[in-house]
């Protein structure tokens, strides 16, 4: 006994540019970082490409990527780590989801069942998606 | 010195100001969501400043818990900081 588990969520927004594959690269690191550290991802949600209120970078479109997670708080602390060092990710806010917050959650389930996401279009066949570090700027 | 006293406006002229009330109690909102930023959108004023409660009726809990709500969004850049793009 000991660590205690909390459910958290944390929102991040990867740079755009970079091609589908490339994005999922970003989610499974990030996916990762939070498995590797003692947490249970519960729910991953892609909000897709959207234009960002004001620019970040010099950019003005970012693709959302909300993440629900159990974990213990020493998590956090990977997270941001990855958060920092990834270059692709330009912003990212991780709270704690309180019981009001779960509560209002589940009854909005409740109310709403939400609609089956589909899957995002796989990869295309017969290619290894290549991650480069550096991103291309057009 | 005597400055004589603006005359004090009818009240009963005027039409009774309605009462307003705070729309998340009404709709009986336990959590605002920083990802609803079109419902947010309505809380801040062209601008983006938050508008005071005090003109939206909300209550103090739940004011509170848009203020950090408006914030958050901001942050993640689904709010303006500031907007004065209208020109």
């Amino acid at each position: 006994m000991g660590t205690t588990s909390r459910t958290y969520e944390t929102t991040f927004i990867v740079n755009a540019s970079l091609d589908d594959a490339q994005v999922e690269a970003v989610i499974g690191r990030v996916q990762e970082t939070i498995t590797k550290n003692g947490g249970t991802i519960k729910a991953v949600n892609k909000w897709g490409r959207k234009r960002l209120a004001y620019a970040i970078n010099k950019r003005t479109n970012g693709f959302y990527v909300n993440v629900e997670f159990d974990a213990p708080g020493t998590v956090l602390a990977h997270l941001e780590r990855a958060y920092q060092l990834d270059e692709m990710v330009l912003r990212n806010l991780t709270i704690i989801l309180d019981k009001k917050a779960i509560a209002a959650r589940a009854a909005a389930l409740a109310a709403a069942p939400p609609v089956e996401e589909k899957p995002a279009a796989p990869p295309a066949a017969g290619r290894e998606p290549l991650f480069t570090e550096e991103p291309k700027n057009a | 010195m005597f400055t004589p006293r603006r005359p004090r406006r009818d009240r009963d002229n005027q039409t009774p100001r309605k009462k307003r009330t705070c729309r998340f109690c009404d709709a009986k909102e336990v959590y605002i969501d920083y990802k609803d930023e079109k419902r947010l959108q309505r809380f801040v004023t062209e601008q983006g400043k938050i508008i005071p409660k005090r003109i939206t009726g909300t209550c103090a809990k739940h004011q509170r818990q848009l203020v950090s709500a408006i914030k958050r969004a901001r942050h993640l850049a689904l709010l303006p900081f500031v907007s004065d793009a209208i020109r």
